[in-house]
C-alpha cells in the first residue's frame, strides 16, 4: 500500500471507529466494550509502514478527547502509549496467529486503561466502575471479528 | 530520531492535559474541533430519527386521535394547576410588598430540546441534546426534565450540546432543603448509576429522609426552585464535620426523551 492509501485507510477506520463509541448503549455494556479506536487503530498500525505512527495517534487521540468531552490528552497519550507497544511487537503480530495476536491486544488495552484510569483519577480522584477493567478482555475477544471487518474496509 | 517521534506527543499530551485542567486556554480549540466533528452526531442520530419518521408515518388515525384527546386532557388539568400556582404567585407579590421585601419569583425562559445520545464516554454521565448555539443555547445553562434537573451543559456545537448529568461524579449542584432552606453542594457517584451525595451539610443540621433538595440559585449560575433529588439516607459517622446525605434523583435519568434548557430571565 502507498502512502495515500494507508492515509485513506485510517480515515475510514476512524471515522468508523468514532461513529462506534458515539453509540449509545447500555451502562454496562458501554463500560466493558472494547477501546474502539484503539482496536481500529491496531489494525491500521500492523499494515502501516510506521511512519507517522505516534503523530497519528496524538491527533486521533486528541479529535477523540473532543468529542467524548473528556480531559484533552487523555485518550491521546493513552493511544500514544499502546502504539509504542504495537510498533514494538509489530513483526511478531503480523506473522502470529489469532490467538498471539488477541494476547497482544489484550496487552495493548490493558496499557491504554491503565494510561486512562491513572489520568482519570490524577484529576477527578479514584472514582471509577469496576466493569471497566472488562475491556481488555472484550477488545481481545472481539480481535478476530474486527479484523475480518476491517479486512473487507481494507479490499 | 524514533524516540523523538514517540516523545514529542507523550509531551504535548502531557501539557495539554495540564493546560485543560488547570486553565481554560484550550476551550475554543475545543469548540471548533467539536463543531467540525458533530456530523458524527447526526450519523449516530440518523437511525433514530428514520425510526421517529417511520413511526410518525405508519402511526394510524385511531391512535393519533386517542393521542390527541389524551394530552388535550393533560393541557386542561396542567392549566387549572397552573390558575392555583398564579393566585399563590399573586399572594405572595402582596405580602412581599407588605413586609417591603425586595424577593421576587423568579422569570424563566425554557428551550425544548430532544435527547440524541445519551454518554459516550465510559467514566462520565453525559446526554447530547439537539439544540446549539444556533438556539441560544449557552454553557453553564441548567437543563431540567419533567420531573426535576438533569444537569448542566458543558459543550456547545452550532447543532447540539453536551449536558453533564448531575449524577457524574464531576458534577457539582448548590442545593437547598425545601423543607427549611439548609444549603450544601451536590455531586454524582460513579459508582451508582443513579445516586447523589450532597456534601458539606454540618453535623447538627435538620435533615430527615425523605427530603427533598432544590437548585438553590447560589452563585448565579443555576436557576433556582427546580427540583433535584430525595433524601434516602443520612449518615454522621463517616465524615467528623459533615453530614453525609444520600440523593436519589428526582429525574430517571434513564427515561429522558425531552428536555428543557433553562435560564433567568433578564428583568
Amino acid at each position: 500500500m502507498n502512502n495515500t492509501t494507508h492515509f485513506f485507510l485510517l480515515v475510514k477506520i476512524s471515522i468508523i471507529a468514532f461513529i462506534i463509541g458515539a453509540i449509545s448503549l447500555p451502562s454496562f455494556l458501554e463500560l466493558a466494550s472494547p477501546f474502539w479506536l484503539l482496536s481500529f487503530f491496531i489494525y491500521w498500525l500492523i499494515y502501516s509502514n510506521g511512519k507517522s505512527v505516534f503523530t497519528s495517534a496524538f491527533i486521533l487521540g486528541i479529535l477523540l478527547d473532543v468529542l467524548q468531552g473528556g480531559i484533552l490528552g487523555q485518550n491521546a497519550l493513552a493511544l500514544v502509549l499502546s502504539s509504542a507497544f504495537i510498533l514494538n511487537v509489530k513483526k511478531s503480530f503480523f506473522i502470529s496467529n489469532i490467538t498471539t495476536q488477541q494476547v497482544y491486544v489484550f496487552i495493548s488495552t490493558l496499557i491504554y486503561l491503565i494510561t486512562f484510569l491513572l489520568i482519570h483519577s490524577l484529576v477527578h480522584g479514584f472514582n471509577i466502575k469496576w466493569l471497566i477493567l472488562l475491556s481488555p478482555i472484550t477488545s481481545a475477544i472481539l480481535w478476530p471479528l474486527i479484523r475480518i471487518l476491517l479486512a473487507k474496509l481494507k479490499e | 530520531m524514533r524516540l523523538l517521534k514517540f516523545f514529542v506527543p507523550v509531551f504535548l499530551s502531557i501539557i495539554l492535559i495540564v493546560l485543560d485542567t488547570r486553565f481554560s486556554y484550550l476551550d475554543n480549540f475545543k469548540r471548533f474541533t467539536l463543531t467540525l466533528l458533530s456530523p458524527i452526531y447526526v450519523i449516530v442520530d440518523l437511525p433514530s430519527q428514520v425510526i421517529d419518521w417511520v413511526n410518525d408515518k405508519g402511526a394510524d388515525n385511531d391512535t393519533l386521535i386517542s393521542e390527541n384527546d389524551y394530552l388535550k386532557g393533560q393541557l386542561v388539568e396542567l392549566k387549572v394547576r397552573l390558575q392555583g400556582y398564579n393566585n399563590l404567585a399573586l399572594e405572595n407579590l402582596k405580602m412581599s410588598k407588605l413586609l417591603d421585601s425586595s424577593y421576587k419569583i423568579p422569570n424563566h425562559d425554557a428551550k425544548l430540546a430532544h435527547v440524541k445520545s445519551i454518554s459516550q464516554s465510559r467514566l462520565s454521565k453525559k446526554i447530547i441534546i439537539g439544540k446549539g448555539s444556533n438556539d441560544g443555547v449557552a454553557l453553564s445553562q441548567l437543563v431540567v426534565g419533567s420531573e426535576g434537573a438533569v444537569g448542566q451543559i458543558i459543550q456547545i456545537t452550532p447543532m447540539y450540546s453536551t449536558v453533564r448529568l448531575l449524577t457524574d461524579p464531576t458534577q457539582h449542584m448548590p442545593v437547598k432543603n425545601s423543607r427549611n432552606g439548609i444549603r450544601g453542594i451536590t455531586k454524582g457517584i460513579a459508582s451508582s448509576e443513579n445516586g447523589m451525595i450532597i456534601e458539606f451539610v454540618p453535623l447538627d443540621s435538620d435533615v430527615k429522609v425523605g427530603d427533598i433538595f432544590l437548585t438553590s440559585g447560589i452563585g448565579n449560575l443555576y436557576p433556582s426552585g427546580y427540583l433535584v433529588g430525595r433524601v434516602t439516607s443520612i449518615d454522621d459517622t463517616i465524615n467528623a464535620s459533615f453530614l453525609s446525605i444520600s440523593l436519589q434523583p428526582t429525574q430517571n435519568m434513564n427515561k429522558l426523551e425531552l428536555v428543557l434548557i433553562v435560564k433567568e430571565k433578564n428583568e
